[in-house]
């Protein structure tokens, strides 16, 4: 198997608060591969976000901190860089994309000058070429009369076009790697068809590889191909998209696909819905961090954490009941 | 018209923003939020309300409650026309059309008890004593599956859902006929959402409610309502219940929204060719002359620029705004 682009293991982070430690990211190990795209997915609070900042050095400290891990890409560790080593990787072989358009991009610069400043400085080059290159990356992007509005500010395009600025800016340097954040979350949903249109385009055209972080499984089914599913700090299953679709093997797996409505299919039960609330993570938990909502939990779940294991080639589970057969591993 | 079965009749209902400009304040346009639409409710069901940011969804279901008051049009409740009435007669009306509000945390009162955010109807209509008001509180509450001992906690206590299910309580509390619920699940986690709409729905059996469902999720739309309505640009562009709609959508706006919805099901997806509409949604203080959507139509033909397709019941009980609807039939 070749070398992944990027090895994740053991990863903690966690926050002071004014109400104590919270363990945001509990121990993480992933890897990726190259030309891959990797779903993320989860709710508010599961971590997947603060995994991805961990490696980026984005995590404000203090509050928060990493506690321990390492982060391999290109046989460097990130977690251990510098702050002007991991600046000169950050934008120019990694690349990021927030949710909020608005407030990643600068409203008193135009959106010209803020593309042409990376350009200069991780590619040396002139500001004429800078110039051309700009406009290039807009009509990538589709946003129509690119040169033309290389002069405009950022309230002036609507909230799918900053987006894809964003996207024209993340790619500018021709990274290897993408991380894109609920890129589409804040967008409707035809806005948000456009953007994942071109996400796939691009992909194929520069072959970069893609973390996608969402909480929105319909959105993971038709751009990743391999998924990760986080639950209190912890990644809970991993598997192929076909394969976790399929056959998901954890509760709270189970429980997010049971709660989907869907568009293509009429007559409908009630929903699954998982009861219950996610956990805050102010201590470390000892136990599963799902048994509290877990419809089959047993004793052993309230002893000790399961960690991942393979339940089928690449599909990997952490929970002690195999939920399909109700009895225990 | 005295069908007995329509529990509400809007006609030609129009609401226009004034836009103010110079130290005078003199009117210098409008915002055509909702530009005149006509439907009808019946006793019972769910009606599903969905289209993007933007097209008068929201404007539309304050505007039946009169939180706003039409510009133009009626709005007819149980057999009276709710524009002609005022002050007390209205109020008395109010209580039974109530709202479930999208942002569970700007509609509770932070400095309210969630036993007085309940009771507070209660006591502003003057339907109960002090005594029967505590009783009552308890057994909404216990409806709502909240904990009635958690009526002397404040709401940041709480969680998203069970403020939402508080904001349920207290919307129940008059014991209302008919609920607006407007994008009552659009800020809450995957897994919660699920739990607050089983709830809209179990209570809807029980007390035989009619709702209002305000939404941009269609899954979840397809989900709970019996018919489904479409706005674009302040106008309804299609009305049919929500198989048909959803099966034989007959407006090409309708047929793009559906298209761009993502399906949590890899292989599905991966099969699926999908409509992109080009561009963003127009400024609703200047929208296209004729019909809304010609800007972004892909079948768009001279016609639709001269004048405004007519909504019309193209087959019982399905009605659309398009000059060519006929060509999906």
């Amino acid at each position: 198997m070749p070398e992944p682009l990027l090895d994740v293991q053991g990863l903690e982070t966690t926050f002071k608060t004014s109400e104590g430690t919270v363990h945001a990211v509990n121990g993480v190990s992933f890897d990726l591969r190259e030309g891959e795209t990797l779903g993320v997915v989860g709710e508010s609070g599961c971590g997947k976000s603060v995994t991805m900042l961990s490696l980026l050095g984005l995590i404000p400290s203090p509050p928060g901190k990493v506690v321990t891990g390492s982060a391999k890409f290109f046989n460097q560790d990130l977690l251990k860089m510098s702050r002007d080593e991991i600046r000169a990787i950050r934008g120019s072989q990694i690349a990021m994309v927030f949710q909020d358009p608005m407030t990643s991009l600068n409203p008193v610069l135009t959106v010209g000058r803020q593309l042409v400043e990376p350009l200069m400085l991780h590619l040396g080059m002139t500001k004429k070429q800078a110039e051309d290159r700009a406009a290039e990356l807009l009509e990538m992007v589709n946003i129509p009369k690119a040169r033309e509005r290389l002069g405009d500010y950022p309230h002036q395009f609507s909230g799918g076009m900053r987006q894809r600025v964003m996207i024209a800016m993340a790619i500018s340097c021709s990274p290897q790697l993408l991380i894109a954040d609920e890129p589409t979350t804040a967008l409707d949903v035809t806005i948000q068809a456009q953007i994942t249109d071109l996400v796939k385009r691009l992909r194929a055209e520069l072959g970069m590889s893609i973390i996608w972080i969402t909480h929105d499984l319909g959105v993971v089914a038709g751009l990743a191909q391999r998924v990760m599913v986080m639950y209190g700090g912890y990644i809970i299953e991993e598997a192929p998209v076909n394969e976790l679709f399929a056959n998901p093997s954890h509760p709270y797996t189970i429980g997010l696909i049971g709660s989907l409505p869907r568009v293509d299919i009429g007559e409908q039960q009630r929903l699954i819905s998982v009861e219950g609330v996610p956990p805050l993570l102010l201590e470390k938990p000892k136990h599963c961090p799902f048994a509290p909502r877990c419809k089959w939990v047993m004793e052993k779940c309230w002893n000790e954490n399961p960690v991942l294991e393979p339940v089928a080639p690449e599909h990997r589970v952490a929970c002690w009941a195999d939920v399909k057969k109700e009895r225990p591993r | 018209m005295t069908d007995n079965n329509v529990l509400l009749r809007v006609d030609n209902l129009v609401k226009h923003f004034p836009i103010m400009r110079g130290i005078f304040q003199k009117q210098v346009g409008a915002v055509r939020a909702v530009d005149d639409i006509s439907f009808e409710v019946k006793r019972g069901e769910t009606l599903g309300l969905v289209g993007e940011s933007g097209c008068g969804k929201s404007t539309a279901g304050r505007t039946i409650l009169q939180l706003y008051r039409a510009t133009s049009g009626s709005v007819n409740f149980d057999g009276v026309d709710l524009g002609t009435l005022r002050g007390e007669e209205l109020r008395k009306t109010r209580r039974k059309m109530q709202m479930i509000f999208q942002d569970p945390y700007a509609s509770l009162n932070p400095r309210m008890t969630v036993g007085e955010i309940v009771r507070e109807p209660l006591l502003v209509h003057g339907v109960t004593s002090d005594a029967e008001a505590y009783e009552r509180v308890k057994q909404l509450l216990e409806l709502v599956r909240l904990n009635p001992a958690f009526s002397t906690r404040y709401p940041h206590e709480f969680s998203g859902g069970q403020r939402q299910r508080i904001g349920i309580a207290r919307a129940l509390a008059l014991q209302p006929s008919f609920i607006v619920c407007d994008e009552p699940i659009s800020a809450l986690d995957v897994s919660i959402q699920a739990q607050v709409v089983n709830l809209l729905e179990e209570l809807q059996e029980k007390f035989g409610l009619t709702y209002l469902f305000i939404a941009h999720d269609l899954s979840m739309v397809r989900h709970i309502s019996d018919r489904v309505a479409v706005m674009y640009l302040g106008v309804m562009v299609e009305l049919a219940t929500r198989d048909e709609l959803y099966n034989n959508p007959l407006h090409p706006y309708t047929q793009a929204l559906l298209s761009a919805v993502p399906i949590p099901d890899p292989v599905k997806e991966s099969t699926r060719t999908r409509t992109i509409l080009v561009g963003d949604v127009p400024s609703p203080a200047n929208p296209p002359s004729g019909c809304r959507f010609r800007t972004r139509c892909p079948i768009a033909e001279a016609v639709c620029a001269e004048s405004r397709p007519e909504f019309r019941e193209i087959k019982p009980g399905h009605f659309v705004a398009c000059f060519f609807a006929e060509r999906f039939l």
